[in-house]
């Protein structure tokens, strides 16, 4: 290029740059934090839209389902998304919206207890009053009064719970009963683990004795590298969402860390949920109200609403995961006496005897990040 | 030709060497449709698994449990699931036109023209395919964010012809050089006017340039998803159903509607075939005009 | 040259360039500040400090990652352009009336979603299946090894799903070829070969570079192949970086780390340009008048 062709593009290209900044600057600042107190929902009439954004399959939402039974009660209209499959991915994008106070249009979202917790110390979700979802907190059952990451419930309300234990695939690898089973080296390739860290991780510590509640860092990072071992040696095939499904439909996997609630997903007949010895993750997907929520009035009546038993009971019947709500037990036991009997939706205290709720890595907010960055290598390879 | 032949003894060639020949004449055909099988797996995977009974009318990709024709019956059942895909498609059919005009324009300005700038738009073009969804999706959401642009089908639509712009403009691009400007020539000897001769030479010839880039760019458009999923709002496209949906189990009608599809455009294309032929022999049995 | 006709290129260039412009460069500015900022969403957000330590941060400890996609992506083009050629060359010049079917059939099965193509390939190349027995028996698998969750499984992930990218523009290269050039090659006593190789190849080369390009280019910032197919050391950079943003949320230096890809891709891009001719990339037509 010639020397004058060079200037004019070096001119072009700073115009451009000029040009870019001053729309930035016009933009203004991509959001401020303030330091404000924590908002409180507002209760009001049930009335309007109302925008929920759940994960997919944690209720009927046919003509026939608990939706339209909400909708026809109140006569709200509710507009329910199932965008929400993934903790990070849904924070990733709704995080720049709530930055700047809004919630994208949704009233409701329904994220899992440590993303709830994360996203109550950001300031994006708004705290619940007791008095105005009175049904629930009459219905709650004793075990989710309270938990680790919120003891004294001000900001999420449980969907549904889940167990996290260890899948097997009976006909193969019958023996396999701890987490410390996934190590053993004559299945090699045909292991799998969850991306989730605090599913993985604290279940591997609790299989080498250690209590997740009380564990210090160096224990996260000793048993992260445990794991990274293993995944460096090839014993673990593959770090999974909920696609170990397919692993063990196919026989890719003999054994996977996964899910209580995924049996209809899994294709092979020899595959069940095992309990491990030391016990299991428990895990709550939780109603969070978001700053900059309309409606929260029909909100916290969609609350009250799904934690009447006759109601909830149809959402147990569909989801499969286990419930919060007191009392569906009895109500499904007589509809249908092997769903109400079923262990892996109503888990009796015996059997979760063993059991931790979801945790954070210890310490500051430098610590977690230690800890989240040495377990994504890991698992990103 | 015929070899010239020799004096001595010839072996009769055996079945083995007349199957090599035949081979080697048709190596091209046969590599070409093995790569068509190769292409088209999935999609034969996609269908064979419609027809399959599963718990829960779930997915779960098993070979077992029996055939059935259910979900071919109740394609549409889902609610949610047709409307992403009516939204896709309808957000993928405007994108691609506009990407493609747009980058058609382009691509035209950039290879028949000396200007100013040209370096710079070449580099502006690759730029959006080298940079990572995640970053293009978030930035761009980020500054919808900052202007307090309402999420939603417009939004999509702005961001999917964002990056198929570059894309269009690089296939067509790749037409367009060493294109015969003979002809075009002739056309203006001829007395056409500028826009005369792009719109009756140029343009037609350039059409299975701008065709194949329109294909591209619907294909990414009604594939995206990193970059639909920050930028849709509430709006849900055809993608971003089957990430989510996947949590919990794929439909079976997920299968349908995309064996559907796919059927669709191929049926489209054997209609647009059929027209042309019968096109064509009514012109050839037109008696010619007495002259 | 008249005033109006110096006028056209910047006429036709200014609605892409303005939408990409406003859409593109504009978000990638905000991307960049965002790169030299440091701290964290949870202690207060991220502020401007000019801080460069990102990318040297983002660099540290990737290098694997790095020459992984590097490996994968070329790798993946090369394969892509071996099987699309002939298949587009097929297309294009061989199937005569039902070129346009064929383009289409083949490009159709990338209207599904990315999601239930790989499940469809998983489900074929699965441990137990006969394909893979039949891989083994050729050797082409290692008897006690796997295909899935590999490398070679990412690689073929991204060769698969990047073939509409690299057919189309050789296909429209091709189909613009004058039999009758090719023809008058062999009426010269050159073989099928030579014509080829002298003729064909030679006048398609804007489309094979615009393949090569179009795959390349975004298949290295690509992560769900590996994700999905890869097993626990197959990561590219762009898990990285997926990972850096969502998880880590350490958007700083997710945005250097991107930025960094970014101009590792173009200065490869450019060292291809020059090696394969500028012409075959940018025409070098003049508009005389």
């Amino acid at each position: 290029m010639s020397e004058k062709l060079r200037l004019r593009a070096l001119l072009t290209a700073l115009a451009v740059l000029a040009g870019a900044l001053a729309l930035a600057a016009c933009g203004g600042d991509a959001g401020d934090d303030d330091e404000e107190e924590v908002q409180v929902a507002e209760a009001g009439p049930a009335q309007g839209k109302l925008v929920i954004s759940n994960w997919p399959g944690y209720i009927d939402t046919g003509p026939n389902g608990s939706v339209a039974e909400f909708e026809e009660k109140t006569g709200v209209d509710v507009d329910y998304i199932e965008d929400v499959n993934d903790n990070a991915q849904f924070f990733g994008k709704l995080q720049p919206q709530l930055q700047n106070g809004e919630s994208g249009d949704r009233s409701i979202f329904v994220v899992t207890d440590w993303m709830a917790k994360q996203m109550y110390d950001l300031g994006y979700v708004q705290e619940i009053n007791r008095d105005d979802v009175a049904t629930v907190f009459e219905n709650l059952a004793p075990q989710f009064q309270t938990s680790n990451l919120d003891p004294d419930r001000k900001y999420s309300i449980p969907w549904q719970s889940g167990m996290t234990g260890i899948w097997v695939d009976t006909s193969k690898a019958p023996d396999i009963r701890t987490v410390n089973d996934l190590f053993d080296p004559k299945y090699k390739g045909q292991v799998t683990m969850l991306t989730e860290m605090r599913d993985t991780v604290p279940l591997v510590m609790k299989a080498d004795g250690i209590d997740p509640t009380e564990a210090s860092k160096e224990d996260w990072l000793a048993a992260i590298d445990k794991i990274k071992e293993a995944a460096d040696s090839g014993q673990i095939r593959r770090f999974t969402g909920n696609d170990y499904t397919e692993d063990l439909t196919s026989g890719n996997a003999v054994a996977s860390i996964g899910w209580s609630g995924d049996a209809y997903l899994i294709g092979n007949k020899n595959a069940e949920w095992r309990m491990p010895t030391e016990g299991c993750m428990l895990w709550t997907d939780n109603m969070v109200i978001p700053v900059g929520a309309p409606n929260t009035g029909a909100a916290l009546e969609w609350m009250n609403f799904t934690y009447e038993p006759n109601v909830q009971a149809d959402i147990a019947a569909f989801v499969n995961y286990v419930t919060p709500v007191a009392g569906v037990q009895e109500i499904l036991r007589k509809r249908d006496p092997a769903l109400g009997n079923n262990q892996l939706i109503f888990p009796s205290e015996d059997f979760t005897a063993n059991c931790t709720a979801q945790v954070n890595p210890p310490g500051e907010t430098e610590d977690v990040q230690e800890v989240t960055e040495a377990f994504e290598d890991v698992v990103s390879g | 030709m015929e070899a010239a032949t020799t004096t001595a003894p010839r072996v009769r060639a055996g079945a083995g060497a007349r199957a090599w020949k035949w081979l080697r004449e048709h190596a091209l055909n046969i590599y070409a449709g093995l790569a068509l099988a190769y292409m088209l797996i999935p999609i034969v995977v996609i269908a064979v698994f419609s027809f399959g009974e599963t718990p829960r009318d779930r997915l779960n990709f098993a070979i077992n449990d029996g055939f059935t024709l259910e979900y071919w019956e109740n394609a549409f059942s889902i609610t949610e699931l047709t409307d992403a895909m009516l939204t896709s498609i309808e957000l993928a059919a405007l994108s691609t036109v506009i990407s493609t005009v747009i980058g058609t324009l382009m691509a035209l300005a950039l290879v028949r023209y000396r200007f100013i700038g040209r370096r710079g738009s070449n580099l502006l073009i690759v730029l959006p395919m080298a940079t990572p969804e995640i970053v293009i999706g978030a930035a761009l959401l980020s500054m919808l964010i900052i202007y307090n642009i309402s999420l939603g089908f417009q939004t999509l639509l702005i961001a999917h012809v964002m990056f198929s712009i570059s894309f269009v403009v690089v296939v067509v691009r790749s037409r367009l050089i060493g294109f015969d400007r003979s002809l075009e020539e002739a056309a203006a000897d001829l007395g056409a006017t500028p826009v005369e001769s792009f719109r009756y030479v140029t343009l037609p010839l350039l059409a299975p340039g701008v065709m194949a880039a329109a294909l591209l760019a619907f294909a990414l458009s009604i594939d995206d998803f990193v970059i639909s999923n920050f930028n849709s709002g509430t709006t849900e496209t055809f993608p971003l159903y089957i990430f989510g949906v996947q949590l919990r189990g794929i439909p079976v009608q997920v299968n349908v509607l995309a064996t559907m599809l796919f059927l669709v455009t191929v049926v489209a294309i054997m209609l647009v075939l059929w027209q042309q032929r019968r096109a064509e022999r009514m012109a050839s049995v037109r008696p010619e005009p007495v002259v | 040259m008249t005033l109006r006709r110096r006028f056209i290129p910047y006429a036709l260039l200014t609605p892409g360039a303005l939408w990409l412009i406003i859409f593109f460069l504009i978000p990638m500015y905000f991307m960049g500040e965002m790169a030299l900022r440091s701290g964290a969403l949870e202690t207060g957000g991220f502020t401007f400090t000019w801080e460069w330590s990102n990318f040297s941060e983002a660099l540290d400890g990737r290098g694997e990652q790095i020459v992984r996609t590097f490996f994968y992506t070329g790798t993946a083009t090369v394969l892509a352009l071996l099987i699309a050629y002939p298949l587009a060359y097929a297309i294009a010049l061989k199937a005569g009336r039902w070129k346009l079917l064929l383009l289409f059939a083949v490009i159709a099965p990338f209207f599904t979603t990315y999601l239930i193509r790989t499940i469809a390939w998983k489900t074929i190349l699965a441990d137990p299946s006969p394909v893979v027995d039949l891989l083994k028996t050729l050797q082409v698998v290692p008897e006690d090894g796997r295909v899935l969750a590999t490398g070679g499984d990412v690689i073929a992930g991204l060769t698969y799903n990047f073939m509409p990218f690299m057919i189309l523009p050789i296909y429209a290269s091709l189909e613009r070829i004058d039999l009758s050039l090719i023809e008058a090659a062999k009426d010269l006593y050159a073989s099928a070969r030579e014509a080829f190789l002298r003729v064909t190849l030679p006048l398609t080369a804007p489309g094979i570079v615009a393949g090569v390009l179009l795959t390349f280019i975004p298949a290295f910032g690509d992560y769900v192949n590996a994700a999905l197919l890869g097993g626990t050391n197959q990561a590219m950079i762009g898990n990285k970086i997926q990972s850096l943003y969502l998880v880590e949320r350490d958007y700083p230096e997710a945005a250097a780390l991107s930025f960094l890809m970014m101009a590792a891709v173009l200065i490869t891009v450019l060292i291809y340009i020059r090696l394969a001719g500028t012409e075959a990339f940018m025409g070098d037509e003049d508009e005389e008048d």
